[in-house]
């Protein structure tokens, strides 16, 4: 390296200014927001989470199939944005431990309940800007692209949609924190998510409906609110977010 | 200040670190030594609230790490260089930590230059070599000026240059009447840069003192070229010297005694001193017991 080494006096030339009190609780999301957004992976993820429904739909299009009614192909297409954002969650806590860099986060911010409830707002955040964009810019490619398009529902499939990927967002983040180790629980969400759910939803589908995630999401998306998505995507942040709580507060830096 | 009073951490049967306490006083340099596994991490991360102790408290500036407002202003903290995401660059870094603690941005930009970054501050640190990375390190802890720096391993990887660089911070440091723990494994860089020594075996202290007080042996040094002479007058004088070439080791005498002797005979001497231990011999002596 040929880096030259600044005589250390200088730091005695000037203090800086110092904030006193701990890092507010808001600044302290969106710190978790760019820290998600300032790494390859996370710009990876959160791009890919983005563009995902754009360019099924661009596929859809090219393909010449007909567009029908926009909820239905929304609702399935929106909801591969809320599996890659998965991973966007899992990365957010479980890539700190894996990194090792969970030390500096709590050298700053000892209190890890504050940690925690500033990356469980900052993964709904970004789970739901991105989704957002993703599924607006879907369904601006529809518009543009589909013949007879039918609207009817879309803006309610959008919504949930939305609200689907702030939810995985934060089950991700949830499973992170519990597993504190980034390709264990991103193998492990994708295999339950993506391995075990289809199979269990062919097999047993009364039994799969209750709880995969996934098609709890779509069907909210695409038809009329029932209990029982609500209750199976509730539970599955609840869940999470528990069990990535209480791994937080306890595990030692060593 | 930082006080630790009886820091203790047990993993089922075995005991880490053992009833652990000491105050490190501000305006000086604690060298923390101990063999590997003697618990010295152990000892800085349960300080730092990063390990719960089983026992023990220890506190700085009379609080609990985790109940300081912002610890990252009162205490710099370099325990792991490799902690640091390796798809950020060493500039977006040091931003993310700034915010955190809370300084404003224009000073990421003069720990790069003080540690001598400012060339690879746009390079991912994945791409760092390991004494860079403890630059990077020292940058983050450096943000805050806090009081208190606590190191672990500083001079790892780093070059001559860098490690009497490290060492000039750490002096300036404490001059500054800031407060430094360092623990260390370069036995010479500890020698020439703490003021204490708290030395550490098998989790338990089993040295804390002033380095003076620790390594000034209880005897002089002469040096003469009748060696012969002198260590005739020194036996008139009732003194047993040690005879190595020209140099006499005279146990349990002062040097200005040994000079008042050398004058009475007439010798003339090339070098008188107190008589002082290798640190390298006292580490031994002190862990292995």
């Amino acid at each position: 390296m040929t880096s030259t080494l600044t005589a250390p006096t200088t730091t005695a030339t000037a203090r800086p200014h110092v904030r006193t009190t701990g890092v507010p609780l808001t600044a302290l999301t969106a710190l978790e927001v760019r820290k998600s957004l300032s790494t390859r992976s996370g710009k990876l993820v959160a791009i890919a989470a983005t563009l995902v429904a754009p360019a099924a739909i661009t596929v859809v299009l090219l393909a010449g199939e007909e567009a029908g009614r926009a909820v239905e192909m929304i609702a399935v297409l929106g909801s591969l944005g809320a599996l890659v954002l998965l991973a966007l969650g899992v990365l957010s806590t479980a890539g700190e431990w894996t990194h090792r860099t969970v030390q500096t986060t709590f050298l700053t911010v000892p209190r890890r309940g504050r940690v925690v409830t500033a990356k469980v707002v900052a993964a709904a955040g970004l789970g739901a800007v991105l989704t957002a964009v993703g599924v607006g810019v879907a369904c601006a490619l529809l518009a543009l692209g589909g013949d007879g398009v039918t609207w009817d529902g879309t803006a309610r499939a959008a919504a949930v949609l939305v609200a689907g990927g702030a939810a995985f967002t934060v089950v991700g983040a949830g499973i992170g924190a519990a597993l504190t180790n980034a390709p264990a629980a991103l193998t492990g969400a994708y295999l339950v998510v993506l391995g075990v759910f289809p199979v269990l939803l062919t097999a047993r589908p009364e039994i799969g409906e209750k709880l995969d995630p996934t098609t709890s999401l779509v069907l909210l998306a695409a038809g009329p609110a029932t209990a029982t998505p609500v209750l199976v995507l509730t539970g599955w942040v609840l869940l999470s977010v528990v069990a990535g709580t209480l791994v937080t507060l306890r595990r030692a830096v060593a | 200040m930082i006080e630790v009073h009886g820091l203790t951490k047990r993993y089922g049967d075995r005991t880490v670190v053992d009833d652990v306490s000491f105050v490190l006083e501000p305006g000086s340099v604690t060298g923390f030594l101990g063999p590997n596994g003697a618990g010295k991490s152990t000892t800085m991360r349960m300080m730092t609230g990063l390990v719960p102790a089983t026992s023990g408290t220890a506190l700085v500036d009379g609080r609990p790490y985790r109940e300081l407002a912002n610890p990252g202003a009162v205490v710099g903290t370099l325990l792991d260089a490799s902690a640091v995401h390796p798809g950020r660059s060493g500039r977006v870094h040091l931003q993310l930590l700034a915010d955190a603690v809370g300084v404003p941005s224009s000073r990421v930009g003069e720990v790069l230059d003080l540690v001598g970054l400012a060339g690879a501050a746009r390079r991912r640190v994945g791409g760092y070599s390991l004494g860079m990375r403890q630059r990077l390190g020292i940058a983050g802890a450096l943000l805050a000026d806090p009081a208190v720096l606590v190191f672990d391993e500083p001079a790892n990887g780093l070059d001559p240059e860098g490690i009497r660089w490290m060492r000039d911070l750490l002096r300036g440091h404490a001059a500054r009447g800031g407060t430094v723990l360092l623990s260390s494994h370069l036995l010479g860089e500890v020698e020439t840069t703490v003021d204490r020594l708290l030395v550490i075996g098998s989790g338990r202290v089993v040295a804390d003192a002033p380095i003076r007080e620790l390594l000034g042996g209880d005897g002089a040094v002469a040096e003469a070229e009748d060696a012969d002479g002198l260590q005739r007058a020194l036996a008139a004088a009732g003194l047993d010297a040690r005879r190595d070439g020209a140099v006499l080791t005279v146990p349990g005498a002062t040097p200005a005694r040994v000079g008042a002797v050398a004058a009475g005979a007439g010798i003339a001497l090339t070098g008188l001193r107190p008589s002082q231990q290798d640190l390298e011999d006292l580490f031994f002596q002190l862990t292995t017991a």
